[in-house]
């Protein structure tokens, strides 16, 4: 269990800083530019969790595949 | 080290964000000194009948910050070199429109402004003061506005920005 307890808290930091960012800017009026935060905050957090994926997945097929 | 990168990405972006509020905040600072500075040289033109170089002179010592400067150079340069007051007028304002918080708008009111300058008897010179100080105070209104509404919100984006990079990157 070699798992990085480090990741979760990063997305949930990424999390609260975006959602912080988008109250502010919807607060003065720009809520386009809030909106395109949210969106690149949520590729970026999709970024994250598909490298952790690829982790995963090429461990099954190191398992059951027999390769590596 | 790692912490000593991440002090060092906040303090940069919080510096960032504190320093474009600042320009938003002294906009309004300035224009008010402006149009301070235009009513008196109304004053100087209408009652004193002073030559344009002496009440630019005038002027500078009456305000203060770059609006104060810009006055001073206008003067510097009719004393010294320039041909007509046109051109001193435009070239200082170059400087100016670098050394202040003024955006294009203002900057352009002043242009056609020195455009009049020093063409008209004094009845239409006050015409064209009136004028322009009906302008800078529409333009000092919406300055007003945007300070309210943008100042904190540079202070906080820095930082947030900062506090972003730092979860980013580590």
């Amino acid at each position: 269990m070699g798992f990085d307890v480090n990741v979760v808290f990063q997305i949930a930091g990424l999390g609260i800083i975006v959602a912080m960012l988008h109250s502010v800017l919807k607060m003065v009026g720009k809520e386009d530019y809030a909106h395109w935060v949210t969106l690149l905050g949520f590729i970026v957090a999709l970024f994250i969790v598909i490298s952790l994926l690829s982790d995963l997945f090429q461990k099954v097929k190191g398992v059951f595949l027999f390769q590596n | 080290m790692n912490w000593l990168g991440a002090v060092l990405i906040l303090v940069s972006t919080t510096w960032i964000g504190f320093e474009l509020a600042k320009k938003v905040r002294e906009r309004p600072k300035q224009l008010r000194q402006l149009k301070v500075g235009l009513q008196s040289l109304e004053a100087e033109i209408m009652y004193g009948l002073i030559p344009l170089d002496e009440a630019f002179l005038h002027l500078s010592s009456q305000l203060k910050g770059p609006v104060a400067r810009f006055f001073l150079e206008v003067s510097n340069r009719l004393d010294e070199s320039a041909s007509s007051v046109l051109e001193a007028w435009e070239e200082s304002l170059a400087g100016l429109s670098d050394a202040s918080a003024f955006k294009k708008e203002e900057i352009e009111i002043l242009r056609q402004f020195g455009a009049t300058l020093g063409r008209h008897d004094r009845e239409n010179q006050q015409r064209q003061i009136k004028l322009t100080l009906s302008h800078l105070e529409r333009e000092l209104a919406e300055a007003n506005e945007a300070q309210v509404k943008y100042e904190r919100m540079y202070k906080s984006l820095g930082i947030l920005t900062g506090l972003l990079l730092i979860i980013l990157l580590f």
